[in-house]
């Protein structure tokens, strides 16, 4: 069980070259047009330059199938299931986000659902990711999946009544006035709080007082009549106030002595509303809100924002500013994994390694506050640059980190690789093989632990990732072990990759020379009237960002962030969309525990790194 | 000793009260004079401030940055405050770090009317405080609306030493308190589950203001001047000549 840098066995997954700027010469979209003929109404590209088929609703399982179990296709990995609606009166737009492992492909599908019939296949059966993004499409679009065995809300509660938040007929606020609002959170009843289905598990009928009635004999377990075990399966709630779920998770065990039965997650308790309320901010404001998803690793979250509107805007960012993202991006990696690190020791019962890695984190918080004053809450892009220029003497700092750094992690590998507890606690548990992962969806470290080198930093670089040298490492066995020790090795490769960015970390501005999307220095503006009408126009209309589409992503330290923007010209963008990863990852908690201690619960959870502002946004 | 209750009649101070041995009497140690008296409230207040066990109840940035204040660089078991206490039935103070959405708030609320009195409330940062950015249809503008806050602290998120010095601002608080008004420690029975504040408080609190002067409850319902993008001066030109 001992992990190696990238086995030879084992390959990068990397993109294909570009066909050429003819999205219609793409192989699936030629092979979609074969089969498919006029049920693809069109292709059009998006702005990263891959090709998009707006297929018509009714054909979108038959498509999707061919494009899921075809081998000339075989696009395995649904990176992204997530709707769009672009005004009031408009059709709601389901997107499809593909990707293919084998052929390093990317494409997007899109279903243009009319309002009047918002009914839709059900694509679970081709991929398990598909049920909870399904269930978030159907809670925010109000798109209902046919054949999906379980489409009820799940961000909003149960019985939420005000309607679909992010169809643009749903105002900012709600429907209902804030007392409203805070009555009924409070007088929620019995069927609004918990799920029908688990009620049912727990005998609820629905009628009488109490609302329990006994069960009937043949729902017990099967084995129930027998001497040795009497009675019937014990349903635990864990959570949403649980210090081991990391958060405001609920868990519903159904258990059988020990042994678990059935896990259903529960989330949302964090629903946010970041989706919706980025829509009422310009393109610079949203920019705080990133933040506050992933608040373990933000610059992550910053950078893959900031990317994916200069993708919109076709833009390329100064060659400073492309290395000292990746300064940030490798040491926000290291945060949201030391933190990681520190929390999991934790829940499992190693106190040491906790405040070992926050006294880690502190020194990169304080390399944090040097460089934008904040903390956790960095806000650290703007489009086209950065907040500002790295100050005097951050290099050093950042150097002097980097180089005391491993020998902390080193002494809490020797604290824990060994361990007895930790590797009892650890081993064989938790266990998912490649293809699984990959249907589920989950990616990062969680998937790279069951052998599949799938990073996005490698399969479609950006800032410039193919220019350093680091491994993707890879585990073996999929547990919960190889998870701990993919994230160590990827702290160390982190560490490599600051190293070579902080040598070759060039001169010159950080910010674009375009005073159309940065704000122009304080003395230029007051120096000539072309810059003045600039900084001007920026900061009361804001910056216009050309109409188009694109889904970028990023390897986040969770795993593939995918940051899908439309925008129609304007100043605010029409649909904001963020693939989190930690919302993937969640979905196959229940697959994970099947069968498991429910003490291995904890250990499970931990391992998948999840964060609840990414999951419930 | 929490069962005590001074009569309170008129402007008359409480009678001091001998805590350890009475007037004019020795104890074993065989140290003379080794007694004092103090007022109840004193004594109290004092056990109470030393060793409040905060219930943690984390739910977004705020928890980050109140585990670093647990941890090693800020380490509040310097105020006799580390003791996480996980069950709302085994503590005293209620620190709401992070937003709270309204399906959180009767699990909030749930926990608040769980823990036994005498208890206290932190709202850490500002979304726990007023909602903070998020002035939208999920987040409470604040959790006062659900349960009574004792004190705010300002920031996005605060730093650890923010939470700290609101955990010495509770201690503070309590050295005033007196257990002649009971007043303070009262709870009603119907209040279990209920709103801390009537609907037209609510009302008032959640009005929107701030970053919120370009909305109104029919943003993106209707087409306001405010909902409506902001114009090229060409364009807006253009239909002015019209």
């Amino acid at each position: 069980m001992t992990l190696t840098q990238t086995p030879a066995s084992t390959t990068l997954i990397r993109s294909e070259p570009v066909q050429g700027a003819d999205p219609g010469d793409h192989p699936s979209v030629i092979a979609l047009r074969e089969r498919f003929g006029s049920d693809v109404r069109r292709v059009t590209t998006d702005a990263l330059g891959y090709p998009v088929v707006w297929l018509a609703p009714a054909r979108n399982l038959a498509a999707l199938r061919f494009l899921h179990e075809d081998p000339g296709q075989s696009y395995d990995l649904l990176a992204d299931l997530t709707g769009a609606h672009r005004g009031v009166g408009m059709p709601i737009e389901v997107w499809y986000q593909l990707w293919s492992m084998r052929h390093g492909r990317q494409l997007r599908v899109v279903c243009e659902t009319p309002l009047d019939d918002l009914t839709i296949d059900s694509v679970t059966s081709l991929w398990d990711t598909a049920d909870w993004l399904e269930r978030e499409t159907f809670d925010m679009f109000g798109v209902t999946f046919r054949g999906h065995s379980d489409l009820r809300r799940i961000l909003m509660p149960e019985n939420y009544e005000e309607g679909f938040p992010l169809r643009k007929d749903f105002p900012l606020r709600g429907r209902f006035s804030r007392s409203e609002q805070v009555r009924r959170c409070l007088t929620r009843s019995f069927e609004d709080v918990y799920a029908m289905r688990e009620l049912e598990l727990a005998g609820y009928t629905g009628d009488g007082a109490s609302g329990l009635r006994e069960l009937q004999p043949e729902e017990r377990l099967e084995d129930a009549s027998t001497e040795e075990l009497e009675g019937e399966p014990m349903l635990i709630n864990m959570g949403p106030q649980h210090p081991a779920t990391h958060g405001v998770l609920r868990l519903v065990l159904q258990l059988d002595g020990e042994r678990i039965l059935k896990c259903i997650p529960h989330i949302g308790y964090l629903h946010t509303g970041f989706e919706k309320t980025c829509e009422y901010r310009e393109w610079n404001q949203v920019v705080p809100y990133t933040d506050r998803m992933d608040y373990l690793a933000p610059m992550l979250y910053n950078i893959g924002y900031a990317g994916a509107v200069e993708s919109l805007l076709d833009l390329e960012i100064t060659p400073r500013c492309r290395v000292v993202r990746v300064i940030l991006s490798e040491l926000n990696r290291i945060l949201g994994h030391l933190l990681w690190l520190g929390t999991t020791a934790i829940d499992i019962g190693a106190f040491t390694v906790f405040l070992y890695t926050f006294k880690e984190r502190e020194r990169i918080y304080n390399l944090h506050e040097a460089y934008c004053g904040g903390r956790i809450t960095t806000s650290v892009t703007r489009v086209g640059g950065m907040v500002a220029d790295l100050p005097v003497g951050w290099v050093d700092a950042a150097l002097d980190f980097i180089q005391s750094f491993p020998a902390t992690l080193d002494e809490c590998d020797r604290l824990l690789k060994r361990n007895a507890i930790w590797m009892g606690r650890l081993s064989d548990i938790g266990t998912i093989s490649a293809e699984d992962a990959v249907s589920f969806g989950l990616t990062g470290p969680n998937l790279r632990a069951s052998g599949l080198a799938y990073d996005v930093r490698k399969a479609r670089p950006y800032l410039g990732y193919e220019e350093y040298d680091f491994d993707v490492p890879v585990g073996s066995h999929g547990d919960v072990y190889d998870r701990y020790l993919v994230r160590l090795e990827e702290m160390r490769q982190s560490v490599r990759i600051i190293e070579q960015a902080l040598q070759r970390l060039p001169d010159g501005p950080i910010d674009v020379d375009d005073y159309g999307v940065v704000l122009p220095p304080k003395s230029e503006a007051m120096g000539s009237i072309d810059t003045m009408i600039a900084h001007f126009k920026l900061v009361m209309e804001g910056l216009h960002v050309p109409a188009g589409e694109t889904w970028y992503s990023i390897e986040s330290s969770k795993g593939e962030l995918g940051i899908g923007l439309i925008s129609d010209g304007g100043t605010k963008p029409v649909r904001c969309r963020f693939r989190a990863p930690s919302f993937i990852n969640i979905a196959a908690l229940p697959y994970l525990v099947q069968g498991e201690l429910v003490a291995d619960v904890i250990a499970v959870n931990a391992s998948l790194d999840v964060v609840l502002g990414e999951i419930d946004r | 000793m929490p069962g005590a209750r001074v009569p309170s009649s008129g402007s008359e101070m409480p009678k001091p009260l001998n805590v350890i041995g009475g007037e004019g009497t020795e104890l074993d140690t065989g140290i003379p004079r080794s007694w004092l008296t103090t007022k109840i409230d004193y004594v109290v207040n004092w056990a109470r401030r030393n060793s409040i066990w905060p219930m943690p109840f984390g739910t977004a940035c705020c928890a980050i940055e109140m585990m670093a204040a647990a941890a090693s660089k800020y380490d509040i078991g310097r105020f006799g405050m580390e003791r996480m206490s996980f069950s709302p039935r085994q503590a005293d103070l209620m620190i709401v770090a992070g937003r709270v959405s309204y399906k959180l708030a009767p699990v909030m609320r749930r926990i608040w009317d769980q823990m036994p009195q005498p208890k206290w409330c932190i709202s850490m940062g500002a979304c726990a405080s007023s909602g903070g950015m998020f002035d939208n249809y999920t987040i409470v503008q604040g959790i006062d609306q659900i349960v009574p806050v004792d004190v705010y602290v300002p920031g996005c998120p605060p730093r650890p030493e923010g939470l700290i010095y609101a955990l010495l601002m509770i201690q503070e608080k309590i050295k005033g308190e007196t257990l002649s008004d009971s007043s303070v420690r009262d709870e009603a029975p119907d209040s279990v589950g209920r709103p801390n504040l009537p609907p037209e408080a609510i009302e008032l609190v959640a009005q929107p203001f701030g970053n919120s002067t370009k909305q109104n409850r029919m943003s993106g319902l209707v087409q306001t001047a405010a909902v409506n993008r902001p114009r090229d001066r060409k364009e807006r030109l253009a239909e002015h000549k019209d």
